[in-house]
């Protein structure tokens, strides 16, 4: 289905400096330049020194709020897995959670750490019907950028927004960043992309 | 046309470029200061940072006198500090076109509190605009630039965090070329821009004329005030954002949108409300539309089911019409989740400031910046934090209290270099005029941190990239009278220490001058990580100083040598001497001391 008869919610999170806001950026400029009607919002007090960053996109015929109603996101995108069972009440009950399977230790407070949770993926699956994980940042690693694994999540991402096409992905990230990351962040989009399209092939979720 | 993804201060940027502005001006602060850092990227308009925001609203005033387009944009609690041009640039009116931008924010993303500062523009008595998108940001400003010289006004555009930040298509000619609108031929107007009581009162008349042309205007202009017709047994009227909520959550009501909320167009106003069966107000915070709409006569439900603090969003809207929940989501997950709390970053100068008064026993009056995270856990060492530059005035007022009441607790001031010259210096004058004896310390990082760093006049760079002549503080705090002016390494703990006892027993006015560039200016590392030398026996001393790059859950200090920018701060208290960095001998064999 290449056209929405409603707005798709999409909803991001990670933490400071891990490349959230581009990904929203880019989704939401593919967006537009499919045609759509969009509205983006961001969260980002203190991203620069590692707190959450939270980001909304929206898109379809005709969008309002820049603000998705509680428990009506479509997908969950999250680029940390802490983070991605905190916002875990933003998807609708047959929402679709794809994280990447990324740990960031929150910084010590006062020398203390607090424990990060014991096994974030499980309670994600049990509470998720459609949860799929990635290995964005060993995906990223191989390609030789870190950096590059919010442009990993962007291709897995592509896979379940078939209303934008491939071609529109490839156009507005060659567009969205300098030239000279453009090489890499294409690859990273496609590795995300091929591993999500495998995963799906392979029967797993989506 | 092309349309593009703007958020909403960038394209109040693009806004104040299309309407032909000439100049614009700020002072930094959430959730408004990319308007300018966009305004001065695109390079047309010529940009400036002033110390505060009145003295920004001032040279805007001064080049609408001069015949000039200008805007000036600030957060909320900025419209304070420039109410008193403010308020008298509406008895004089303009020259070139001049809008005021208040960037308000409910909800306290980032801010002391959530005033409603549409309050200021109806006080002021000038025309108020509030788009509810980043087309209409964009529109606005160009169309409020005409307003304002049509109807000889200043103007606010009056936005909020949601619009700010929020993207969304914007309409623009790739092939506009940028021309400002200027009012060539200036010649004195004494009647009308010199304030004198004779003259303000004849300009009050003109005022209240002006108030009910613009109402007249309001009536009839679609392009502010335009009634969508649906259903006709509910009629909204809303503003702003809350606009956008509405027409999410009842896509078929009638609405009435206002986007001049002041005057208020009382005419349309009465046409909606004899239309409609049932009338709500829809607005966030005050009940500003609400209680003007009751006073036509008219019955509307408003804050009686709409939350009067905080932000709405879809779901606070559909709650108030007692519309189901929105969305049938996931419930949260209940464990209490580690949070991710701003901290001051590893190696930050403000870090050592506070760990010193912590130990102190001496209360602090604080400001607002960075610095003011030096009031949380584990630091704890700050008394109050109430305005930006406040942190003067309240110390010497604090040691008035005190010693009255028998308390000869020292009551020292700590101040940020952004906030120091934003307000601070006239506190100053005050301290040493009225005979204070408190000790000031002034955080210079050499940027304003809290908001984004930017420059700022003890930078030496102007907002337009260009080099200039950097404040002095030293040869201010001479100026102003104090005598005892000097500096201290914040990240020589010891050092720190002993200036501040030294000066706090000197009985007159001091200012300890501490310099740190901020971490995320200058990012080269301090020296190497510091390295545990010995097996860590767990004192927990150096956890103490909050340091995000020191771990020690594990009951022994652990160090990332990632974050670590090697302050050496944790290796001076480790009373182990277990803690070392590479080429910092001097301060360890300190320490060791
Ligand atoms: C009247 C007013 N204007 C602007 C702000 C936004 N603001 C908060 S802190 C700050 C400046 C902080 O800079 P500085 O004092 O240098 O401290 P730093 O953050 O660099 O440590 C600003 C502009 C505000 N709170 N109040
Ligand atoms: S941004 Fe700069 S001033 Fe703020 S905490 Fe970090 S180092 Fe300190
Ligand atoms: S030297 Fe110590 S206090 Fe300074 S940044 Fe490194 S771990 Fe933190």
């Amino acid at each position: 289905m290449n056209d929405l008869e409603r707005p798709r919610n999409v909803f991001l999170t990670g933490v400071g400096g891990h490349g959230v806001l581009a990904v929203s950026r880019v989704i939401a400029e593919a967006a537009l330049a499919r045609g759509f009607d969009v509205r983006r919002s961001e969260v980002h007090g203190m991203s620069q020194r590692g707190g959450s960053v939270v980001s909304q996109v929206r898109y379809g015929p005709r969008v309002h709020s820049p603000l998705i109603a509680r428990g009506a996101a479509d997908i969950l995108v999250s680029l940390e897995l802490l983070e991605a069972l905190r916002h875990l009440h933003a998807l609708r009950r047959d929402g679709i959670l794809l994280a990447n399977e990324q740990r960031i230790t929150p910084a010590p407070i006062g020398g203390l750490t607090v424990a990060y949770p014991d096994d974030p993926r499980g309670v994600c699956e049990q509470r998720v019907d459609r949860a799929i994980f990635l290995p964005a940042l060993d995906i990223a690693r191989e390609l030789g950028e870190e950096k590059a694994a919010n442009m990993v999540m962007l291709g897995a991402y592509s896979v379940l927004a078939p209303e934008i096409p491939e071609a529109t992905w490839l156009e507005t990230i060659a567009t969205a960043f300098r030239p000279r990351f453009r090489e890499l962040n294409v690859a990273a989009f496609g590795a995300g992309r091929e591993v999500a399209l495998r995963s799906a092939g392979a029967g797993a979720a989506p | 046309m092309v349309k593009r993804l703007l958020t909403g201060n960038e394209a109040i940027a693009e806004g104040a470029r299309v309407g032909g502005a000439l100049f614009a001006s700020a002072y930094p602060g959430t959730p408004s200061t990319e308007i300018l850092e966009t305004i001065a990227r695109q390079g047309d308009v010529r940009v400036q940072w002033a110390p505060n925001e009145k003295v920004a609203l001032e040279v805007a005033c001064g080049v609408s006198l001069g015949g000039g387009r200008a805007l000036c944009a600030m957060k909320h609690v900025g419209v304070n500090v420039a109410a008193d041009p403010f308020f008298s640039a509406s008895y004089s009116g303009v020259g070139g076109g001049l809008i005021l931008v208040s960037a308000d924010d409910p909800a306290m993303h980032s801010s002391q509190n959530e005033q409603d500062n549409r309050h200021l523009a109806r006080a002021a008595k000038v025309a108020l605009l509030e788009p509810s998108d980043s087309q209409e940001a964009m529109d606005f400003v160009a169309l409020g630039f005409d307003l304002s010289e049509k109807f000889d006004t200043p103007v606010m555009l009056r936005v909020t965090t949601r619009t700010c930040h929020s993207m969304s298509p914007v309409e623009l000619d790739p092939h506009a070329r940028y021309e400002p609108v200027l009012r060539p031929g200036y010649e004195r107007n004494f009647r009308k821009n010199v304030l004198l009581p004779a003259n303000a009162r004849v300009r009050h008349e003109a005022v209240e004329e002006r108030l009910a042309q613009l109402e007249e205007f309001g009536n009839h202009e679609r392009a502010l005030n335009r009634i969508e017709w649906g259903d006709r047994t509910i009629g909204v009227i809303t503003s702003g954002i809350a606009y956008q909520y509405v027409r999410e959550v009842l896509p078929e009501a009638s609405v009435l949108k206002l986007g001049l909320t002041h005057p208020l167009p009382r005419q349309l106003i009465r046409e909606f409300g004899a239309g409609v069966d049932e009338l709500y107000v829809v607005e966030e915070l005050d009940p500003f539309l609400e209680e003007q709409v009751r006073a036509l006569g008219l019955h509307p439900v408003g804050k009686e089911i709409f939350p009067i603090t905080g932000e709405l969003d879809p779901d606070r809207v559909a709650r108030g019409f007692g519309i189901e929940p929105l969305g049938a989501g996931i419930e949260p997950v209940d464990a209490s989740l580690p949070l991710r709390p701003p901290v001051l970053c590893a190696g930050c100068g403000h870090r050592g400031v506070f760990y010193t008064l912590s130990r102190m026993g001496v209360a602090v009056t604080g400001d607002i910046g960075c610095y003011t995270l030096g009031s949380l856990p584990p630091l704890e060492s700050m008394d109050a934090c109430l305005c930006m530059g406040a942190s003067v005035g309240m110390a010497q007022g604090m040691e008035i209290a005190l010693r009255a009441a028998g308390d000869d607790r020292p009551v020292v001031g700590v101040i940020g270099d952004s906030t120091f010259v934003h307000s601070g210096i006239t506190g100053l004058v005050n301290t040493v005029y009225n005979g204070g004896s408190g000790t000031l310390l002034l955080l210079d990082n050499g940027t304003t941190a809290m908001t984004g760093h930017q420059e700022h006049p003890g930078t030496g760079v102007t907002a337009e990239g260009d080099a200039t002549i950097a404040l002095d503080y030293v040869a201010v705090c001479h100026a102003v009278g104090v005598r005892r002016v000097r500096e201290a390494d914040p990240y020589d703990l010891e050092a720190l220490e002993a200036a501040i006892r030294e000066e706090l027993a000197a009985d007159e006015p001091s200012v300890i001058i501490c310099r740190a560039v901020c971490r995320l200016v200058d990012r080269t590392p301090i020296a190497d990580p510091a390295e545990l030398e010995i097996e860590c026996p767990g004192c927990g001393t150096c956890f103490e100083l909050g340091c995000p790059a020191l771990d020690g859950s594990s009951g022994q200090a652990v160090i990332d040598p990632a974050v670590c920018s090697g302050c050496a701060l944790c290796v001076q208290l480790c009373p182990f001497c277990g803690l070392r960095i590479h080429g910092h001998e001097a301060v360890v064999q300190e320490s060791v001391s």
